[in-house]
């Protein structure tokens, strides 16, 4: 469902998802310091003092007058799985980061199927899914097949290697689930 | 179809019941701001990270009393030395006041009870609208703002 708001401005939720310390704050933090062709409104994250999310972090972005992205990210850690499901209320479009790292493992395959648990069927039908393979840096990284047999992924999901530190992919994969929300939007 | 101008004229009503009402937000439970007035016209806060925090706050206490099995949840109060934040059910939405410490909370807990029940009719109509029937018109300027969009993003 498109949201308006009482200016007659058309809202899409996109939310950053995944393990903890994943990499999705980051992701965001980059997008929103870097790149200058989105118009950005206030950062607003709700995280502990060592700056850990506890609930989500939250950007209003905009591409064009009339239609805002409002961004999100999920706190990462297990602990926070009640709060993960409020974040996902109304959600438009999941881009999932997913963490390289061989000790995470188990945690890639925990997150995603806690996401296909919340969403159901909707996912990858009526929501859109962007998948970021981030830490790509990392000497010890699984290989990309690896992670998305871990993952249960086939061809039909764009998947993006991206180093989130760096920004390397995080445009690009941000653009993508953007652009796959308003096609699904236009095209329903 | 719902007039956009009568969640300003309740949230307007509630403001005006008591002179330590500072703000009053009205969000759904996307975290969506959909409505908002201030006492003075210049109050800097970002009000949709206010109504997405509100939000976000709301639904996740609503998630605590159901894990707990403790029936529904009426209204979030949080006191802080220099004011007061009231949140509260309004169907599917949540409406948001915030205040001075000095405010009359049986008041406010009062109004809010009994304006949520109009808000949430209202909201009802609101969220009910587009989905259901929107006109051509409405239709054309979505698509347009869509591709507008959407060629924006490409050029990013």
């Amino acid at each position: 469902m498109i949201r308006k708001d009482d200016k007659g401005r058309i809202h899409l939720k996109l939310v950053f998802y995944g393990p903890s310390l994943g990499g999705k704050t980051t992701a965001l933090r980059w997008l929103y310091g870097k790149v200058e062709g989105l118009q950005k409104g206030e950062f607003t994250a709700i995280e502990d003092e060592t700056n850990r999310t506890l609930f989500f972090d939250y950007v209003p972005m905009s591409a064009g007058g009339r239609v805002l992205f409002d961004v999100f990210t999920v706190a990462g850690q297990k602990r926070h799985r009640h709060q993960r499901k409020v974040v996902l209320q109304g959600t438009d479009g999941i881009l999932f980061v997913a963490d390289s790292s061989p000790d995470q493992r188990d945690e890639n395959t925990e997150s995603f199927e806690e996401l296909k648990l919340f969403l159901g069927d909707a996912l990858g039908r009526e929501i859109p899914i962007v998948v970021m393979l981030n830490k790509r840096d990392l000497p010890n990284r699984m290989s990309r097949d690896e992670m998305l047999d871990l993952l249960g992924l086939g061809g039909n999901v764009p998947i993006y290697e991206t180093i989130a530190v760096q920004g390397v992919g995080v445009k690009r994969a941000f653009q993508a689930i953007a652009r796959e929300v308003i096609l699904k939007r236009m095209y329903k | 179809m719902s007039d956009p101008k009568a969640f300003d004229k309740i949230l307007t009503d509630i403001i005006r019941q008591d002179k330590h009402i500072k703000k009053v937000i009205l969000v759904d439970k996307t975290g969506l701001t959909i409505a908002n007035v201030s006492k003075l016209s210049y109050y800097p806060v970002d009000v949709d990270s206010i109504g997405a925090i509100a939000s976000a706050v709301f639904c996740a206490s609503e998630e605590q009393g159901k894990n707990l099995q403790i029936g529904e949840l009426e209204i979030v109060t949080s006191e802080f030395s220099e004011g007061k934040i009231f949140a509260s059910a309004c169907g599917k939405g949540v409406l948001c006041v915030v205040s001075d410490p000095e405010v009359n909370i049986g008041m406010v807990r009062l109004v809010m009870k009994k304006q949520g029940v109009q808000l949430a009719d209202e909201l009802d109509k609101f969220l009910a609208v587009e989905p259901l029937t929107p006109s051509d018109k409405d239709k054309e300027i979505d698509e347009e703002d869509l591709k507008s969009a959407l060629a924006e993003l490409e050029r990013v």
